[in-house]
């Protein structure tokens, strides 16, 4: 009975971190459509005295991932009308270049301030204007709620941590004096402190198993059945097979390198 | 005859190196020595056992295991030291959690001697002990002076060249100790095995050829 408290007293900790990293994966993935919908939703618009090709953007911000040239003809063509052929001609020569550019990542307000000075600064451009109504409040919200969910991820990952350390010293004490003989034998430490390792391993595994239980019925049956909109279109995002790799590594590093923290500690008490 | 410890003006000190439980001493033991040392409660004589297997360095002087300087050893050469070292101590130290059997090869274990290796000496050590039939128990299902006679199995599970042995009767009734100092002396008798005892009091029924060593005042002093 103490021993499977012990373990629990484990497993519970390391599942709250498991957690928080499945609930950022799946929201990660719900949120990328949204965002690239932002990102599209904005457009810069490039007034220039003389052509600019891709790599001369590129070179003024790398955020600048594609440029399209509005046909200078067909504006030729809407405000020509009724003009001499030579005027036309003239016209057209006075005439800049225009440009519409899409960025390659969803920024904030102020890389975008920065996008825009980058591109000002360069002599062949005359004027830059953006258009995005909505860009700034939209992405004020959703920068709000993912700061949130990663600051209460941090928060609870934390303080599991902290517990699965706490945990791990209390193993240390139980097992202290076995490793203290083994120790006294000559034991590498490598065997002395197997035993912490061996029981951290499989707490994780049972962990991570049960964190993709959990998903997998999450995603299959509940999401699917929900009546939720937004949940039942997402429902394929709640689990991907990789998660059980991205799970398991995180579990393991997190067990790992608490069992170091406790083993040093012991032996950094015991010098 | 080859010398397997020796102190040359060793002093053991408290880690803040201020208070000298043993002062200046100068000691040769010789491979194949029955060695008692005796002295008063709280005289240093466990404290000189533990620098033996490393756990306490000399603050000054220098003392030699196997060959092997222990003032200025490293933590890798001690470890395997400690591998050809018996060591025996008056609470036996078992591992609760291990049958007797795994517990009497443990020495095997970290040498890293395969499975079936273990399993027979386990059965010839216990034998050797007569505690046959007690490899399947815990050692908490044991009597003391059988724990202990698990402990000397132990110790001796790989041939060590020194048994160094803390008190090892402390804890035993009359009858438990002479099968204890039994085990000790065909040790040192039949295997060759160097063995240093620390002990409040010397066996009054002892056949074997002995050294004696007395701490007093901080100070060791061989009795003849």
């Amino acid at each position: 009975m103490k021993s499977i408290k012990n373990h629990l007293m484990f497993i519970l900790p390391l599942m709250t971190i498991l957690l928080g990293i499945q609930f950022y994966l799946v929201f990660d993935r719900m949120t990328s459509g949204y965002e690239e919908r932002l990102r599209d939703g904005y457009s810069i618009l490039v007034v220039a005295n003389k052509p600019v090709g891709i790599n001369e953007f590129k070179a003024l911000n790398a955020k600048i991932s594609q440029s399209s040239k509005i046909e200078r003809n067909e504006i030729l063509q809407e405000i020509s009308i009724g003009q001499d052929p030579a005027d036309t001609k003239a016209i057209l020569d006075a005439l800049p270049n225009f440009y519409t550019l899409k960025l390659a990542s969803y920024l904030d307000t102020s890389s975008l301030e920065k996008v825009k000075k980058d591109l000002e600064k360069s002599a062949k451009i005359k004027r830059v204007e953006t258009f995005g109504s909505d860009y700034s409040s939209n992405y004020k919200l959703f920068s709000f709620i993912k700061f949130t969910l990663k600051a209460f991820i941090f928060f609870m990952a934390t303080v599991s941590l902290f517990l699965i350390i706490k945990q791990m010293e209390v193993w240390g004490y139980i097992h202290k004096e076995r490793m203290q003989v083994m120790e006294i034998f000559g034991a590498p430490m490598i065997l002395k402190t197997g035993i912490l390792f061996r029981v951290a391993i499989v707490d994780a595994l049972i962990a991570t198993l049960l964190i993709v239980i959990f998903f997998v019925i999450l995603g299959s049956v509940w999401a699917q059945n929900s009546g939720v909109e937004v949940v039942v279109q997402n429902h394929m995002n709640i689990f991907h097979n990789n998660d059980i790799l991205i799970l398991l590594f995180s579990a393991l590093i997190i067990v790992v390198t608490s069992v170091l923290i406790v083993v040093f500690g012991l032996n950094g008490g015991e010098e | 005859m080859s010398t397997i410890i020796e102190a040359i003006g060793m002093t053991l000190s408290y880690s803040n190196g201020q208070n000298d439980i043993i002062q200046n001493v100068n000691f040769k033991i010789n491979k194949g020595d029955f060695v008692f040392i005796t002295g008063p409660s709280g005289s240093g004589k466990s404290t000189l056992l533990k620098s033996l297997y490393g756990q306490i360095k000399p603050s000054s002087g220098s003392l030699s295991v196997g060959g092997i300087e222990m003032s200025s050893v490293k933590k890798s050469k001690l470890q395997e030291l400690r591998t050809h070292l018996g060591i025996v101590f008056q609470d036996y130290k078992l591992i609760s959690e291990w049958t007797v059997s795994k517990n009497v090869v443990l020495p095997l274990v970290i040498a890293g001697y395969a499975i079936d290796v273990q399993k027979s000496q386990a059965q010839r050590l216990l034998g050797h002990v007569k505690l046959s039939d007690y490899g399947d128990r815990y050692p908490l299902e044991l009597s003391g002076g059988e724990q202990q006679r698990v402990g000397i199995a132990r110790a001796l599970a790989r041939n060590p060249l020194v048994v160094l042995a803390d008190e090892p009767t402390g804890n035993l009734d009359e009858y438990s100790s002479n099968v204890i100092w039994d085990l000790m002396e065909n040790a040192c008798e039949q295997l060759g095995t160097t063995v240093l005892v620390v002990t409040h009091k010397i066996p009054t029924i002892f056949s074997l050829r002995y050294r004696h060593f007395i701490i007093e005042n901080k100070g060791l002093y061989e009795v003849n």
